[in-house]
């Protein structure tokens, strides 16, 4: 007897090359190793782009498809669908009447001995919605042809978000196969799922719950899911729960959340009922669950049937709850190893034939259970498959026959990139914008500065005009922080300026600011502008050691920062909160540096309006105009009032004015217009130019309280009530 | 029977506003045979904008509030009218042994839950080994409960303020110190380590004595105990190892869970507060014998 081998999936049963297959491959012959291999390598790099920063990324992408025929995927889909049934019947009756526990159709010490058994979510009434919403299942396909089952997901969905999104990247990454015909297109899927979600939300917003920490398929298939379904990704501490509700505090004032996609374990979820750490769930948002304000996909305790112990009494219920036998046998070690084979490309280009098996999508529609018709296809490493080896968009053939379309035919229409309103923009996203603004603002002013500044220290005679220059220098840097105060008032060298840099790393402070603040607002930077600052970033901070080396590549990292914030961004509420941060943080500090190099007699300002036109970048255009005599009346005229020039004070005022108009804010726009008449004013008359200035720069600091009141005042942290105090009453 | 006159009212004082709470409890009294709820009322101040009073997966009843009103006060008073009447259990020789009800228990779908450890009353590391002196083999169960619950009064220590609301059994095993919560997960660990069913129950327990009798440990308070299965028959029997009782007539229920996490009486998330002082008052006076 012939021992069993496993299935090679490219081959019919008489051992030739099945007509989809034949394509692939004579396809990918025509390519070769070589450039298949760099074309590999850039569908990884397309998919890191896609990444949050900071996001672990470990998995590896396979350009190359995992197919099933129609025929096949019907069969599936019944299985699918027959199995998400069962486990959700099963889920509605242990959290419900009972009835197989009392029939002893499952043992129920392994369900109350279960840690995914959530008493709290145990109710006399079914919920509105199901507990189980969305499914998945891991299958292989043995030597005889017959799918089997390796395991549910029931509880957190891993791989939705790629399912969702890879068709697009591997499409443009190997178009040649895209000719192939009659691929089922996921788009209609998709977009029932949105719908179905947006519907079932009656008004409320849908939003996925996410901790960016759990590694449950890779750091950022929340991300993908979000932006596959145009939903909000938030975090527990955007949420609070309010008259039994959840609400989020969006931009647009506090929002009711009423369906939660659940990115995290539903475990811990509820700190008040659980008696957890506040912080780390959404106290309330199990009450809000049983009062049906609150549906989470899927319902948390819903993992509890994905438990190995309750798998073999699991099988026995379909034909008592559906009448009908599991279409789907559990695969055991045996038949894992004998797992069927597909070709991966390996990293250098070359196919490789390795084990592997198939993850389906299924969802709940309100009516039945719909199967996305596609998925993805991973290496199945327990059954010998080698690491390195990627993960594969799953598609689904009509036809067998091949149908040649000439031209490289996108297989999926462009995306339509679903419109998130500025308004929805949750708060804390705002408030790491505006932050990130003025970081970035407050790093190139210090660079600025000190580049100005370290020459001339080190190199000043002692001549009056010299000497006074460097004492207006010292008091700017102390202004800016980089200088002690008390240091500052003394004669300062260019040595004791180093000495004090590289003993307090004003920079490396900044910078290290500046770079957690994108992180902090990464999922708003596109894919391509993320990466962009992230390499600036880098280079920026591979320089930093030398603090006074790295100037000129900090000032190119601000340059590219500011060059991406205005060409890269639309002018939605994330774009407007990162200028508003911009501006009245170099409006604060214009002020007050001026308020310093334009103090004293109008005869002894030249030294201090030449430092203001040089720090202001102004030097050329002053030139050109003035032929760079310094005199009052021009250069406030630049570094106040001209509103062409983006780094006049006036300019700030206006821009801010713009943006407070935009957000709706009427009385910070008023503000921010009575000082841009203000600062008008002054460059015309220069009346009490110090006490203006520094007026100026409180009124700045008094205006970004008021915004970061109005937007962004976050509640308090929550605490529990201290428990130990309650033994007092417990007794 | 007795009729009590039951009164329990919590109060905290926050030094600064409280901007949003939200609140948790286990307040109000449940039915169970030989206790009757005649009249409960749970009044909280100030007025909560959101109420839900449900009943939990233990069949207790729950009250969730939650408060959006600024505020530098919260308080909960319960007042009911509850009627105890527990049957006396029969003679301890009439009992089945103790294996028998370990065995039961394993059919009982109801019941088998209460034999599963839980987070504050698991067995391990010695606690079978302790019950194990009382449960030899082949004793009726309510004859070797009688012994466990005075033996844990007699070994340990009645002292407040050592343990807190995480102290488990395990620590208890080896300090033999605490208050009636850290009685009663013991005594269920010692239970449990056995295969036997052991609920832990809230309540309270009469003010002032029988006449003749002293002072109760736990009156004026919350007071916590267990609850024991003897089997289909018999039912479940309730222990007070804190002052060597049964739980006849001086004990109303509150409500049971597997241990203290499942059933704490008041549990709260707020936002703001600052300091907070706490002020309980408990009063169970019987009105009619």
């Amino acid at each position: 007897m012939q021992p069993i081998a496993p299935l090679d999936e490219t081959l019919d049963r008489q051992g030739r090359t099945k007509a989809p297959w034949a394509q692939i491959l004579s396809a990918i012959r025509e390519i070769g190793n070589d450039e298949l291999g760099r074309r590999t390598a850039a569908l990884n790099r397309q998919m890191r782009l896609a990444a949050p920063l900071g996001s672990q990324l470990t998995r590896l992408y396979d350009p190359l498809p995992a197919l099933l025929t129609a025929e096949d995927f019907a069969v599936l889909e019944d299985a699918v669908r027959q199995r998400a049934n069962l486990l959700s019947q099963v889920l509605e009756d242990v959290y419900g009447p009972q009835t197989l526990l009392h029939r002893g159709q499952l043992p129920p010490a392994l369900v109350y001995g279960d840690p995914y058994f959530l008493r709290p979510l145990h109710t006399l009434a079914p919920l509105p919605a199901p507990r189980l919403g969305l499914y998945a299942a891991d299958v292989i396909r043995a030597p005889d042809g017959r799918f089997l089952l390796m395991r549910d997901h029931t509880g957190v969905i891993p791989g939705l978000g790629h399912a969702l999104t890879l068709r697009r990247l591997t499409n443009g990454t190997l178009p040649e196969l895209f000719r192939m015909g009659d691929l089922r297109s996921i788009r209609p899927a998709r977009e029932m799922l949105i719908d179905h979600l947006q519907r079932e939300a009656e008004g409320g917003l849908v939003a996925l719950l996410s901790d960016g920490t759990v590694d449950k398929f890779d750091g950022f298939d929340d991300t993908l899911l979000a932006r596959a379904l145009g939903v909000l990704m938030i975090e527990h501490a955007d949420l609070a729960a309010r008259n039994g509700a959840l609400h989020i505090k969006t931009l647009s004032g506090l929002l009711h959340v009423s369906t939660i996609i659940r990115g995290v374990s539903g475990i811990d979820l509820d700190p008040l009922e659980q008696g957890g750490r506040p912080g780390a769930g959404i106290p309330g948002s199990f009450g809000a669950i049983r009062a049906g304000v609150l549906s989470i996909l899927n319902a948390p305790g819903s993992k509890l049937v994905e438990s190995e112990a309750l798998l073999p009494y699991l099988q026995e219920l379909f034909e008592p709850l559906l009448g009908e036998p599991p279409w789907l046998q559990r695969a055991d070690e045996h038949s894992l190893e004998l797992a069927s084979t597909a070709p991966f490309l390996g990293p250098d280009g070359t196919s490789i034939k390795a084990p592997h098996f198939l993850r389906l999508f299924a969802w709940h529609d309100g009516q039945d259970w719909q199967v996305l018709p596609g998925g993805l296809g991973l290496p199945l490493n327990a059954a010998g498959a080698p690491a390195g080896l990627g993960t594969k968009d799953l598609w689904v053939l009509d036809s067998e026959e091949p149908r040649m379309i000439s031209g490289a035919q996108p297989a999926e229409p462009p995306e339509k990139v679903k419109f998130l309103a500025a308004a929805h923009l949750p708060s804390r996203l705002a408030d790491n914008l505006f932050w990130l603004g003025r970081s970035v603002e407050r790093l190139e002013a210090a660079v600025r500065l000190l580049l100005l500044a370290i020459p001339r220290l080190e190199s000043g005679t002692s001549l009056p005009r010299d000497l006074a220059e460097r004492a207006l220098i010292s008091r700017c840097l102390a202004q800016a922080g980089l200088l002690p105060a008390d240091i500052a008032g003394t004669a300062i060298s260019g040595r004791l300026l180093r000495q004090t840099l590289a003993r307090r790393k004003p920079i490396a402070g900044l910078l290290k600011e500046v770079a957690r603040l994108v992180d902090a607002s990464a999922e708003r930077l596109s894919p391509s502008m993320l990466a962009t600052v992230r390499f600036a970033l880098q280079q920026a901070t591979e320089a930093l050691p030398n603090e006074e080396a790295a100037l000129s590549t900090l000032l190119s990292f601000t340059a590219t920062f500011a060059g991406i914030a205005a060409e890269n961004m639309s002018r939605d509420g994330g774009w407007l909160f990162l200028e508003m941060g911009r501006r009245l943080e170099r409006g604060d500090a214009l002020a007050e540096t001026l308020a310093i190099l334009l103090d004293g007699p109008v005869e002894r300002l030249e030294p201090g309006m030449a430092l203001g036109i040089e720090l202001a970048d102004s030097v050329l255009s002053y030139g050109l105009r003035h032929a760079g005599i310094m005199a009052p009346g021009p250069v406030l005229a630049m570094l106040l009032a001209d509103m062409s020039n983006p780094r006049s004070l006036a300019y700030q005022c206006h821009a801010l004015r713009a943006c407070l108009e935009r957000l709706g804010a009427d009385d910070d726009a008023e503000t921010a217009k009575q000082l841009l008449q203000d600062i008008v004013n002054l460059a015309g008359n220069g009346i009490a130019l110090r006490a203006t200035l520094s007026n100026a720069g409180a009124r700045l600091r008094t205006l970004s309280d008021h915004v970061q009141r109005r937007f962004f005042t976050l509640l308090p942290a929550a605490h529990a009530l201290e428990e130990d105090e309650l033994l007092e009453a417990a007794q | 029977m007795t009729l009590y006159r039951l009164n329990h009212a919590t109060t905290y004082d926050y030094t600064e506003p409280v901007v949003i709470g939200t609140h948790f409890m286990h307040l109000l009294p449940r039915e169970r045979p030989g206790q009757i709820v005649r009249e409960a009322q749970l009044d909280i101040a100030p007025g909560p904008d959101n109420r839900r009073d449900e009943i939990d997966h233990f069949g207790n009843r729950t009250t969730s509030v939650s408060l959006t009103g600024a505020h530098k006060q919260f308080s909960v008073t319960l007042s009911a009218t509850v009627e105890v009447n527990q049957p006396l259990p029969p003679h301890a020789s009439q009992t089945p042994r103790w294996e028998a009800i370990a065995a039961w228990a394993q059919q009982e779908p109801e019941v088998v839950e209460f034999c599963l450890p839980s987070k504050l009353a698991a067995p391990g590391g010695g606690v079978a080994d302790y019950a194990a002196v009382t449960f030899r083999p082949g004793r009726y169960i309510l004859e070797a409960l009688l012994e466990l619950n005075q033996r844990i009064f007699t070994e340990m220590s009645y002292r407040p303020g050592v343990t807190n609301n995480f102290t488990t059994a395990l620590h208890i095993l080896h300090t033999r110190t605490g208050v009636c919560q850290d009685y009663a997960h013991f005594m269920l660990a010692c239970l449990r380590a056995l295969g036997l069913p052991g609920r832990y129950v809230s309540g309270y327990l009469r003010t002032l004595p029988p006449p003749g009798q002293e002072k109760r440990r736990g009156a004026d308070q919350s007071h916590a105990w267990v609850s024991a299965w003897a089997g289909p028959d018999i039912g479940w029997v309730d222990f007070d190892p804190t002052n060597n009782l049964m739980a006849t007539d001086e004990h109303v229920t509150l409500a049971w869970g597997r241990d203290f996490t499942d059933v704490s009486p008041l549990r709260g998330v707020i936002l703001g507060g600052g300091r907070h002082i706490l002020t309980v008052g408990v009063d169970l006076e019987p009105v009619l014998t």
